[in-house]
């Protein structure tokens, strides 16, 4: 890298144009001198034009010259940039199933802006996509795009109305915007409050979360402004809310509900009693933060990151495995032979798995909804089409433990 | 052991997707000072020949008028080179300074030791970035792209105006069937054309040729109005014009296709002036159907690209699809929830290829291939057959508020299916 940066500044410091230009002035410089001599005498025209020949000719001769180095200058960049490449090919398009559903690729850029909130940029290409609408390409997969279109059109056009999503998107980063840079907790537990009872099913103590924050400001905040003052106002303040608002908790979460209330009896040194950690916890808007957005976007059926981030990057982990494997397969003249799956392992981070992988200890295969994992009664687990193969219908000793089991005892699970 | 490899940052490698951005100035920087090559070249040729003859004639004629005029010329043309120059200058010190950012920011990357650190993740949206404004510019959504490019503030690291140039030339071929922008480009670009044998310039001559055939032959048929009656021999060229075009067009033909030696074709070609558009006779049907404007467009984009070294696809298409199958598991398009990862309970998070944006798009890829069960630590069955991470289990049924010695299914949420915790099974992934 720094070789290239070195040629790009060696250009741009010493080979570049103005010298060039710098001869040109000069040309200019001896004709205007040349025809202000001849302005002033006319008859020493021939013979101020026949000098002027040969200085002219040079000059406009050296501007030339003076390109060289920019030339050869820009043939080493050339170079060094073909050595950085040099086992580096431009990724071909072999394996491109994506040509072929353009709309659907618009659509999830225009989600992914939206949920960036890249609002002004999003509805800038929805309406440029929407006057010139892409055309589908064939690809191996997919040879005749169009005749899928019809299906994919409705897809794309029936779940992605851009406006509501918009609107959905435009309230969660207000409402960010209000928990992270105001402080402000009301248009979350608002918004918190309209959901209870999905966010309660889904096991997302959010709303309780928000409420206990909000206690913890009340509580704190309005000590700092009259701290002379004897009356506990903030901690009065709190119990109030507490009384109004958390006691609704109290089933689901007792011990969180009774320690903010014991924190009362600490209303004067709050910092040195053992509640110190809820009152005085930096992170505690972070975290809420962080969790609103994760459950309103699951509200809406969405992975909290950019689903489009996560596939970008997890894509160019995988490209060099990919070409890899491609070149070996050229080189050996063999065809792919799994069309499901890839042939090779790609090694992601743990933060890219996101469901469980099974894969059968006997079969070394993935299972599937056609194969799924059937545990035996041991509690191992293998591969249905394993299970089959191994017992042939009767009863038959699991490969793992001495236990011996008949194959309907086999129960499928899911992971 | 495995977790330490598979975190591991090789900048290097992780270059592949990048070649475009720094060829992208390179391409540029030459193009660039091959204008001012020529523009110094074309001037001084010409500026010297005209002093030569205006030393001359001023000492023929000595009229002292003219020889000033003839000095004002060259003077202003002289300026006018200069002010080109200068321009190409100042082009080359943006390309330049584009060029230093794009090394700054691939450098960044060599910065990175891991693929989990926020720092890579950052680099990483920046990428995207530029990729989405790849794939915006292909398409042509260049305002998109460019209003994206200036809300990240990346504009040094994507060329909006080289692709806004190109796509000019494709419309004007795909949409307003017009050679003339596309055939200037081809000169401005002509010797790296020769280079790479393309067959661009002489497939927009034919075009023009068959567009010539046509005129004619339409005008022809202006001429004889009423006269249908020159049978069975099919063809009569008669006024209106239209025999003058077909001749210009034979004159076109002799002058920017014979040489090509593609005799099938030229026979084809010269076949034209007997048969009319509207005749819908093969091979020659086919040369004159509109569709060919949609093949030149094409034919162009990809002369162009390859020029540019450019690779024929969006980054963003190779990218994807890369990453889609590297994600993609069986459990993505299942006819089950999955227990590990779905949008049913706070404890587990949406997978990517599961979320609306990309379902649909991965479901024609291969998924991705694993040699070992990756399951959560302490996995445990329920009932129902479905299987949890006991932590996680554990974890959701405190926050649902489950009644002690109780344990719900997190798929159901806080109605789900409960059971005691007896009836809860350790299971065993091998």
């Amino acid at each position: 890298m720094d070789d290239l940066r070195e040629q790009v500044e060696l250009l741009e410091s010493s080979a570049h144009l103005s010298t060039s230009i710098n001869d040109v002035q000069k040309a200019i410089d001896l004709l205007t001198a040349a025809r202000a001599k001849i302005a002033a005498d006319p008859h020493a025209a021939p013979l101020t034009l026949a000098k002027l020949q040969d200085p002219f000719k040079k000059t406009l001769e050296t501007a030339q010259k003076d390109l060289k180095p920019i030339y050869s200058g820009l043939n080493k960049y050339g170079k060094v940039l073909d050595k950085k490449f040099k086992d580096k090919p431009l990724p071909s398009a072999e394996n491109d199933a994506l040509s072929s559903h353009p709309s659907l690729i618009n659509r999830a850029i225009a989600m992914h802006l939206l949920r960036e909130g890249q609002f002004s940029v999003a509805s800038t290409f929805v309406e440029e996509a929407n006057r010139r609408p892409p055309h589908p390409e064939p690809t191996l997969n997919t040879p005749n795009p169009y005749l899928k279109e019809s299906w994919e059109k409705d897809l794309a056009e029936g779940t992605f109305n851009s406006e509501k999503l918009q609107q959905q998107f435009a309230e969660m980063y207000h409402i960010l915007h209000e928990l992270r840079n105001e402080r402000n907790l009301e248009p979350a537990i608002q918004w918190a409050k309209e959901r209870s009872e999905i966010l309660e099913s889904r096991g997302s103590n959010l709303e309780f979360e928000l409420c206990r924050l909000q206690f913890v400001c009340l509580f704190v905040e309005q000590r700092e402004d009259n701290c002379r003052d004897d009356r506990p106002e903030g901690p009065l303040h709190a119990y109030h809310y507490a009384l109004q608002e958390l006691l609704g908790f109290s089933k689901r979460y007792m011990r969180d509900v009774q320690e903010l209330m014991g924190a009362m009896a600490f209303w004067q040194n709050i910092e040195d009693s053992p509640y110190c950690r809820i009152f005085y916890n930096n992170s505690a808007w972070e975290e809420v933060a962080h969790s609103f957005n994760r459950e309103f976007c699951s509200l809406l059926g969405l992975s909290a990151d950019s689903p489009l981030f996560i596939a970008a990057t997890a894509g160019a982990i995988a490209l060099p495995y990919l070409l890899k494997m491609q070149s070996i397969m050229k080189e050996k003249r063999t065809e792919w032979t799994t069309q499901n799956e890839l042939p090779v392992e790609i090694p992601l981070p743990t933060p890219y798995h996101f469901h469980s992988i099974f894969v059968c200890p006997v079969s070394k295969e993935q299972t599937t909804d056609a194969n799924p994992p059937m545990m035996m009664p041991c509690g191992h687990v293998i591969a249905h089409e394993s299970l089959e193969k191994l017992s042939k219908g009767a009863r038959f000793k699991c490969p793992y433990c001495p236990n011996e089991s008949h194959p309907r005892e086999a129960k499928k699970v899911v992971l | 052991m495995a977790e330490l490899t598979s975190t591991k940052l090789n900048a290097e490698s992780h270059l592949l997707l990048d070649q475009p951005l720094l060829r992208m100035p390179y391409e540029l920087s030459r193009r660039n000072f091959k204008n001012a090559q020529r523009v110094i070249e074309h001037s001084s040729v010409n500026l010297t020949k005209e002093l030569t003859t205006a030393t001359k004639a001023a000492s023929k004629t000595s009229s002292p008028d003219a020889t000033l005029e003839s000095l004002d010329t060259m003077i202003s043309r002289m300026q006018t080179l200069k002010r080109k120059l200068e321009g190409l200058h100042e082009e080359e010190m943006r390309i330049h300074k584009s060029a230093k950012a794009r090394l700054r920011h691939l450098q960044d990357l060599y910065e990175v030791r891991s693929l989990v650190d926020v720092k890579y993740d950052e680099w990483s949206r920046t990428r995207l970035s530029r990729l989405l404004v790849d794939y915006l510019l292909r398409e042509g959504y260049s305002e998109s792209a460019a209003h994206l490019a200036q809300s990240k503030g990346i504009t040094n690291l994507v060329d909006v105006d080289a692709f806004v140039a190109c796509n000019k030339i494709e419309r004007s071929l795909r949409e307003g069937m017009s050679t003339s922008l596309a055939l200037e480009w081809c000169k401005e670009h002509g010797k790296e054309l020769k280079k790479g044998g393309s067959m661009l310039e002489f497939e927009l001559r034919l075009q023009q040729y068959i567009e010539l055939v046509r005129q004619g032959h339409e005008a022809g048929m202006g001429g004889m109005d009423g006269i249908e009656s020159d049978g069975m021999n099919g063809i009569n060229i008669g006024g209106g014009g239209g025999e003058a075009k077909l001749v210009e067009a034979r004159t076109h033909a002799k002058k920017y296709l014979s040489t090509s030696g593609d005799f099938e074709l030229l026979g084809r070609a010269a076949g034209l002036l007997a048969y009319r558009p509207w005749d819908e006779v093969e091979p020659y049907a086919s040369l004159y159907s509109p569709s060919r404007w949609t093949h030149l467009a094409t034919l162009f984009l990809s002369t162009h690209h390859s020029l540019y070294s450019l690779p024929p696809r969006p980054l963003l298409h190779i990218a994807l699809s890369a990453g889609l199958s590297a994600l993609k598991t069986p459990a993505c398009h299942s006819a089950y929830t999955s227990s590990s990862a779905n949008a049913s309970s706070s404890t587990t998070t949406v997978c990517p290829i599961c979320s609306t944006e990309l379902n649909e798009l991965a479901r024609n890829v291969p998924y991705a291939h694993h040699t070992k069960s990756i399951v959560e630590n302490d996995p445990v069955v329920l009932p129902n057959g479905r299987i949890y991470g006991s932590e996680r289990l554990k974890a959701f049924n405190k926050k649902v508020g489950t009644e002690s010695g109780w344990v719900r299914d997190p798929v159901g949420g806080i109605h789900g299916d409960a059971w005691r915790e007896g009836e809860v099974r350790k299971v065993y992934i091998m």
